[in-house]
């Protein structure tokens, strides 16, 4: 698109210069700047009365000499508002140009190749790089919620460096990847969810391909959406550089629900041991000493935790470890740009420097990018370019927990970390200063393209796209230190690396031609060819004789484990696409795509997906035209079959697994049948390895009816399209018979379908030249089913929960992906007798227990007994809808604009429920809560909707307000704002305070990192 | 020029996708043994027994799972309060089928019978092996089968019979067979053993002559007995005096016949690991062997700390019956296992196995605990304990034929006959219990053994089969013990995943 506006640029500026009219009336200079406030080369600038006309240079200056009739200048630039200024009396001029909203000659970037966006057939969303918020972020990802209609983005907490979780129209796969396809700059990358690589700052724009008709060119991998990116290149005519940077301090924007008061956390841990029955002794809070290590540490009783005991002090200590673990965290980011060309070269360069500071201690992240890109005519008909990206990002520490009573002190008397028992290892000052946990990682991309222009309507494009990196963790858990030490033989040290490489070709070849007046055709076809390797290896050493080499001579362990691994898989692939237009009314397109995969089975190596779509723009027709109300009005349909190759490598081979066996002096290594892999729920090692020779992808078929309407001039403008996506051949571990010696066998069967319905919008509300008002949103419904899993009717998934004792989360058939499953709750106990009744038993039927129901038995009618059968679906973590509304209002050289970000609907499974605010409300003979359980240390509760709670949330994302400096103002510089940028700033919610309502897909709160309410200030120079 | 490049553009085209187009994407797997590029050399063979082995020290199988399913059931072991639900289904003898220890041991079982059988298929094909070795590899997948199939067979009784390795998911139906022809293979399977092995002695943790003869002589008495005294299922033995015969044939060979094993005098040193692992003469015919220095549980084994109790690292005297004698530090464990009162009270107060196997008291940091057996921290058996244990990591190994266990078998198979009553005595000596009874009748005879077992044996996972095959499963544990049995009493039920996915197990 950028290069297409350059040409044309340069066509004007060779042209013009022969039809400008000399004539010596009055001199007028001034300059065009975009609305980043950045100067626009290239702008035609006409006086309307006499057509003479100039083009603005490289730092978006001109001088024009208007005639004594001149009245009115217009300026106009491709993709932009025309401006008509009245010329009074002044001679120098500034013009701020606008976007056109949605304009229908802006270009989309789809797979291989652009179209115009008057002339889309599927359902594509565009966003540019300038659209996104401006908050520190390490990848784009998290920058796309809320922009999308139809686009769902989660980011489960706000650790440093995190990515985020998207998903297109809904999660369609069990147990493939649900991410959608990223593609680069025409270079298919992989899943979506981190892209790291990439400084936001640098993308032009991002295109999302939802429905089949523009995924299914991606064949194999488009059944999740397709995300493009383009970065931003080198526009001809101008030389500038920018600097932008962004300094922000963030701050906690939930206040940590914590114990406040030590005698009320005493209290409630002296009575929870009470209930549960424990013995005098093992009462926490009485003023005993017990063992730790080889001395003793001192729990001291209520009363000299009051200061009450007439022979003891006041207890010392009331640690805040909510002070201590928190900080007030400041990030910093810049980026240094160059960019500019001529006819025959255009380059751009940049560098960015990220550093985040977590909210935790000792916890970061920090980043350095670089990008260069470059394109040379080489001949009339030859171009070359290559884009070339290096980046390195080391991540440190990690999250700490601020749970830990405040009667305990940070290091004890003699100033070594203070534990309460043996197995204390939640001192998190302790953690955060002695666990070593480093990550980094150094990522290469380059790719390098060579464009023929064959003749008028034929070129042809061959580009070779290579990618590597590698990354490093380090860990190291000294003597005693966690639960992994412990296990591990008392210390812990590993260093794991990764590194992968991928090797792309392309070629294609595309032609344009129009038959008559009026028949348009574009053909694309082409073939590719892509390699990939991954591989990992872990060295781990265990019981260290002391802590002071860390993991840095891991032979010096006690006991070492090195473990490695690589996968390879190739890619090859056929592709076309073909797109006609009658009229320039009726537009059809046929895609299709075959990829042979060596993953897949022997039987299935090549698959087929094709798709069509048909659009009709009803507003080119005369009788809409003549109403004159609608400025665009197209409906769309398509169908058509994507892919999901989610398949590791060699899952169609029989693989052999190994043990090791003791023999006596030495252990000896085995092979044989039965590849030992993860372990189960119940901690059982699971054994596969029974080859598939017929296993393939998964396949989704879709249907997409959409509509796209603009009135004013596309001022206003909404698209709205309804969509049914069903996948079936749902790649899926088969349970076999453990007879057979194995326990799974990846096969393909079983279906899920989604549906929705998305609706963007967009309005330039006010369009004059000092004040605009813009109000942008997007409305998405999506609705999620597992229709079928073969032979199982339920699969549970995720975590077991120790403190439930099973898997929540479940595959149901019938019923949304992520489901819910467990008891269901009536309040609280109030009487043994009521217990009792419910078919409770034992303590579970206790005053101020948590009254679960007896809805079914083994013949499927409630049996007066409370057991495994009653559990049911309780609860779906999937959001009912999400919505958003964007607006910014610019005024003069002010601007602010203002994102809020809705999801309604969704259960979340807060396992943090009984916070100590509640604990203080709960359940006492003197107190009967009908809402909180009595505390007791030693019952578990059962998995029930007793900690269901409604996960809808209104947030205000960001809001940003910048000012745009009188260009001119400084020497210079071409142009200078400054804003100031405010993320995450409210929230509104029933959730649990303490808590941030978004804690990701399978909506289950475990305490995640928490989310940052960021202040931003920021500055873009352009010299 | 055009055409030039038009030529160019389409050659390259063209080869690029020759190139792919017609390469058949076939995997080349990496870091990945198959059946295509296995069981080509001897090593090859050495490797595929080692894997066979490597499944008895499993979490699963004899490091944990075969304790929880063979002791809870008894009067021996209950279990802590927050055990799983298997747990307690077995101890309170209500198994249902989808009790996910009965799974566990089941799924473990059979994977190693299809570790046994790709040694037994292949170990014959590979060329250029020395016959001695070949047979005694192919001799030692038998055993491994045999020992499988007694397993499975005792615990759920009628099982499929699977003899040949899977290669395809079509294989995988398979209907269960009689317990007739079960027994009819692990008898089959256990003669090619014992004439396929001729070592007396191989390695720790590897079967050998002497291990095939004592499990066929407990094949033999589990036959003989469970005929004799009517155990359900076992209607097909046409006699019991020729299988109480051959029990005692092959149970001579082992306690007469051999010399590689013997009766070890010091009840705390059968148990002493310094000695079991390294003394040239041991009781531990053959053990599921591990070792502290292993990488993973199953490489070491954490079995100690299912009976240690979890309150504090414990300090008791080698020799319980000596207060003054050398200590040894046996640390702590987590208390999953809870010894019952059952056994405890049935020991005589003088019983060594009672007083120099079981801890009743240790010391922490100079103070003394008295362990207390209706508590949640009990008196607990010292068979497996491993004082020099890295973190949880121990080197105890799961013994699965013991020497005083085939000489029981032998004295039950004689009856009482003088050499019956030699080998009882013997055991009954150690314990410094004085002699049985003299004169006893058939039946006497073969109750006291049983009972001596029962002692002798404790927390080794001899005692469900004992009571299964004498059919005392309700006299004893209900009867005498006070337990209930609701289901499973004399077979598990086959656990559900396996009638879920066998299309072919009804």
């Amino acid at each position: 698109m950028k290069n297409f506006i350059a040409c044309c640029s340069i066509f004007l500026f060779l042209c013009l210069p022969a039809i400008i009219v000399h004539a010596q009336q009055r001199k007028i200079t001034g300059r065009v700047l975009d609305d980043q406030a950045k100067p626009l080369p290239g702008a035609t600038i006409v006086v309307k009365e006499t057509k003479t006309a100039t083009i603005s240079d490289g730092s978006g200056r001109f001088t024009l000499n208007v005639p004594a009739r001149g009245k009115t200048m217009m300026v106009s630039y491709i993709g932009m508002q025309t401006k008509e200024i009245p010329l009074g009396g002044q001679t120098d001029i500034t013009v701020n140009m606008q976007l056109l909203p949605g304009n229908l000659n802006n270009v989309v970037v789809v797979g291989y190749g652009v179209v115009k966006k008057s002339d889309l057939t599927g359902a594509v969303a565009t966003l540019k790089g300038s659209d996104l918020n401006k908050t520190p972020a390490s990848s784009v990802d998290q920058l796309l919620q809320g922009k999308i209609a139809g686009v769902q983005v989660t980011t489960s907490g706000g650790a440093p460096g995190a990515g985020a979780t998207i998903r297109i129209r809904g999660a369609s796969s069990l147990n493939g990847s649900k991410d959608p396809l990223l593609v680069v700059d025409g270079y298919p990358w992989g899943d979506a969810g981190n892209l790291k690589q990439i400084n936001p700052e640098d993308i032009a724009s991002i295109e999302v391909l939802k429905d089949a008709s523009s995924a299914a060119i991606y064949g194999s991998r488009g059944a999740n959406g397709v995300i493009v990116i383009t970065t931003r290149k080198g526009k001809a005519g101008q030389h500038r550089i920018s600097f932008n940077t962004l300094q922000t301090k963030s701050f906690l924007s939930n206040k940590p629900d914590v114990w406040r008061d030590p005698v009320e956390d005493a209290t409630y841990a002296n009575e929870s041991a009470v209930n549960g029955g424990a013995i005098a002794t093992d009462v926490p809070y009485i003023g005993i000493y017990r063992p730790v290590g080889n001395g003793m540490v001192y729990f001291p009783s209520i009363a000299e935790l009051r200061g009450l005991d007439p022979n003891k002090p006041q207890w010392p200590y009331n640690t805040n470890w909510v002070n201590l673990v928190y900080r007030k965290p400041y990030s910093q980011n810049y980026t240094l740009t160059a960019d500019g060309g001529n006819e025959k070269t255009k380059y751009a360069i940049s560098g960015n420097y990220y550093n985040e500071q977590g909210m935790v201690i000792r916890n970061g992240y920090n980043k350095y990018t670089s990008r260069l890109n470059l394109e040379q005519q080489l001949t009339s008909g030859i171009t070359a370019g290559t884009n070339v990206i290096l980046a390195y990002t080391k991540a440190s520490g990690q999250q700490l927990g601020v749970g830990r009573s405040r009667i305990w002190p940070v290091y004890d008397s003699a100033g070594n970390y203070f534990r309460n028992s043996n197995t204390d290892f939640g001192n998190p000052i302790a953690l955060a200063n002695q666990l070593l946990n480093t990550t980094k990682t150094t990522d290469f991309m380059g790719n390098l393209y060579v464009n023929f222009q064959i003749n008028s309507w034929l070129q042809f494009r061959t580009s070779i796209n290579a990618k590597s990196g590698n990354s490093i963790q380090d860990q190291y858990d000294p003597k005693n230190s966690t639960q992994r030490a412990l296990d591990n033989k008392g210390s812990y040290g590993s260093i794991a690396n990764g590194n992968y490489f991928d090797l792309l070709n392309e070629n294609y070849f595309t032609a344009t031609k129009a038959f008559g007046k009026q028949h348009t055709a574009t053909l694309v076809a082409g073939f590719s060819y892509q390699k990939t390797e991954n591989r990992f290896s872990t060295l781990t050493g265990q019981n260290f004789i002391n802590d002071v080499m860390k993991n840095e001579n891991l032979a010096t362990a006690g006991t070492m484990l090195i473990s490695n691994d690589l996968q390879r898989f190739s890619l090859a692939s056929w592709y076309g696409r073909g797109n006609y237009s009658f009229k320039d009314r009726y537009l059809l397109t046929l895609t299709a795509r075959a990829d042979g995969s060596t993953k897949f089975g022997s039987n299935n190596k090549w698959a087929f997906f094709p798709s069509a779509a048909l659009a009709w723009k009803a507003g080119e027709e005369p009788f809409i035209k003549d109403l004159n109300i609608f400025s665009e009005l197209k409906f769309r349909g398509s169908y058509g079959l994507t892919g999901n190759q989610g398949i590791s490598p060699y899952q169609t081979l029989d693989r052999f697994g190994s043990a090791k066996y003791f023999t006596g002096s030495v252990f000896e290594t085995g092979f044989g049948p039965g590849l030992a892999g993860a372990n189960d729920e119940q901690g059982r090692t699971i054994v596969a390895g029974l080859g598939n020779n017929s296993l393939k992808w998964e396949t989704t078929r879709s249907l997409d009816l959409g509509m796209d309407i603009g009135f004013y001039d596309q001022r206003f403008t909404i698209s709205a399209d309804y969509y049914i996506k069903r996948t079936s051949d749902l790649l899926r571990l088969k349970t076999i018979a453990p007879s057979a010696g194995y326990d799974q066998q990846w096969i393909n069967d079983g279906e899920i379908d989604n549906r929705g319905i998305e609706i963007g919008f967009n309005a330039a509300v006010i369009d004059k030249a000092d004040l605009t008002w813009n109000v942008g949103g997007m409305f998405t419904k999506n609705v999620n089913k597992v229709v079928a899993m073969g032979e199982s009717n339920q699969v549970f998934i995720g975590t077991l929960y120790e403190s439930v004792r099973q898997q929540i989360s479940t595959y149901t058939v019938g019923q949304p992906m992520f489901a819910f499953y467990g008891y269901k709750t009536a309040g609280i106990i109030q009487s043994l007798d009521e217990g009792v009744k419910a078919g409770l038993t034992g303590v579970d039927a206790q005053p101020g227990e948590i009254k679960y129901l007896d809805i079914s038995g083994p013949e499927g009618k409630p049996d007066g007994i409370v057991d495994s059968y009653d559990r049911t679906i309780i609860g779906n973590p999937n959001p009912d809808f999400i919505y958003s509304i964007n607006t910014n209002v610019r005024y003069k050289q002010f601007d602010l604009s203002l994102q809020l970000y809705g999801v309604q609907g969704g259960d979340v499974w807060d396992f943090q429920k009984m916070t100590p605010s509640r604990w203080l409300q709960r359940w006492t003979p003197d107190n009967p809560s009908t809402e909180y359980p009595r505390a007791n240390g030693t019952r578990g509760w059962r998995a029930s909707d007793f900690y269901l709670t409604d996960g809808s949330f209104l947030r205000l994302q960001n809001v940003t307000l910048g000012y745009n400096l009188k260009t001119d103002a400084v020497k210079f510089v071409k142009s200078l704002r400054l804003y100031l940028s405010g993320n995450n700033l409210y929230t509104f919610t029933h959730f649990n305070k303490g808590f941030d309502p978004e804690v990701g897909e399978s909506g289950i709160n475990n305490g995640a990192y928490p989310r940052p309410r960021a202040v931003s200030l920021g500055a873009n120079v352009v010299f | 020029m055009k055409k030039y490049r038009f030529n160019y553009i389409f050659s390259g085209i063209l080869a690029a996708a020759l190139l792919a187009g017609c390469s058949k994407m076939t995997e080349q797997p990496y870091g990945m043994i198959n059946s295509q590029t296995y069981y080509k050399t001897p090593d090859d063979a050495r490797a595929a027994i080692i894997y066979a082995y490597s499944i008895l020290p499993e979490v699963g199988y004899y490091s944990r799972g075969y304790y929880i399913t063979t002791e809870l059931p008894t009067e021996n072991l209950t279990q802590k309060g927050d055990a799983g639900v298997g747990n307690f289904e077995l101890d309170e003898l209500r198994t249902t089928s989808t009790n996910p220890d009965l799974d566990n041991i089941w799924t473990y079982a059979y994977r190693g019978v299809a570790r046994a059988n790709a040694v037994i298929a292949h170990v014959p094909e590979i060329p250029g092996m020395v016959e001695a070795e070949r047979n005694q590899i192919t001799g030692e997948g038998y055993f491994l089968r045999a020992l499988h199939f007694f397993n499975l067979v005792r615990m759920f009784g009628e099982v499929p019979l699977r003899t040949t390795t899977i290669d395809d998911a079509s294989q995988i139906p398979m209907a269960r067979s009689s317990i007739k022809e079960i027994y009819d293979l692990i008898i089959s399977d256990l003669k090619a053993a014992d004439s396929l092995i001729t070592q007396q002695r191989i390695s720790e943790g590897r079967a050998n002559r002497p291990a095939a003869e004592g499990l066929l002589a407990k094949v033999y008495l589990h036959l003989a007995s469970s005929k004799a005294s009517g155990s359900p299922g076992y209607e097909f033995v046409a006699n019991a005096d020729d299988m109480y015969a051959q029990a005692k044939l092959y149970a001579d060979k082992v306690v007469n016949g051999q010399t590689a094993f013997a009766f070890t005098p010091s009840l705390p040193d059968i148990f002493n690991i310094d000695i079991y692992k390294k003394a040239a003469v041991t009781e531990h015919i053959f053990d599921a062997a591990v070792d502290r220095s292993g990488d993973r549980e199953g490489s070491f084994s954490k079995l100690p700390n299912m009976f240690l109790p979890a309150d504090r690292p414990m300090t008791i005297p080698y020799n319980q019956l000596k207060p003054d004698s050398a200590t040894i530090d046996i640390g702590q464990g987590w208390g999953h296992f809870r010894t019952e009162p059952g056994i405890y009270f049935s020991y005589a107060d003088n019983d060594r196995r009672k007083t120099q196997l079981i801890v009743s008291s240790y010391t922490n940091n100079g103070q003394t605990y008295q362990l207390d057996i209706t508590s949640s921290s009990r008196p607990f058996t010292r068979k497996f304990i491993d004082p020099e244990r890295i973190g949880d990591a121990s080197s105890a190994n799961s013994p699965i034929i013991r020497y005083s266990d085939i000489l029981l078998v032998y004295a039950e198979a004689c009856g009482p006959t003088a050499e019956g009553y030699a080998a009882i005595n013997k055991i009954r000596a150690r314990a410094a219990i004085g002699d049985l009874q003299p004169g006893l009748g058939v039946a006497a005879f073969r109750n006291a053994v049983i009972q001596e077992r029962a002692w002798e044996l404790a927390f080794e996972g001899n005692r469900l089969f004992d009571l299964r095959r004498t059919n005392t499963m309700e006299k004893v544990l209900v009867q005498q013990y006070g337990k209930t049995i609701t289901s499973g009493a004399y077979f598990f039920p086959v656990p559900q995943r396996e009638i879920d996915t066998n299309p072919l197990m009804k």
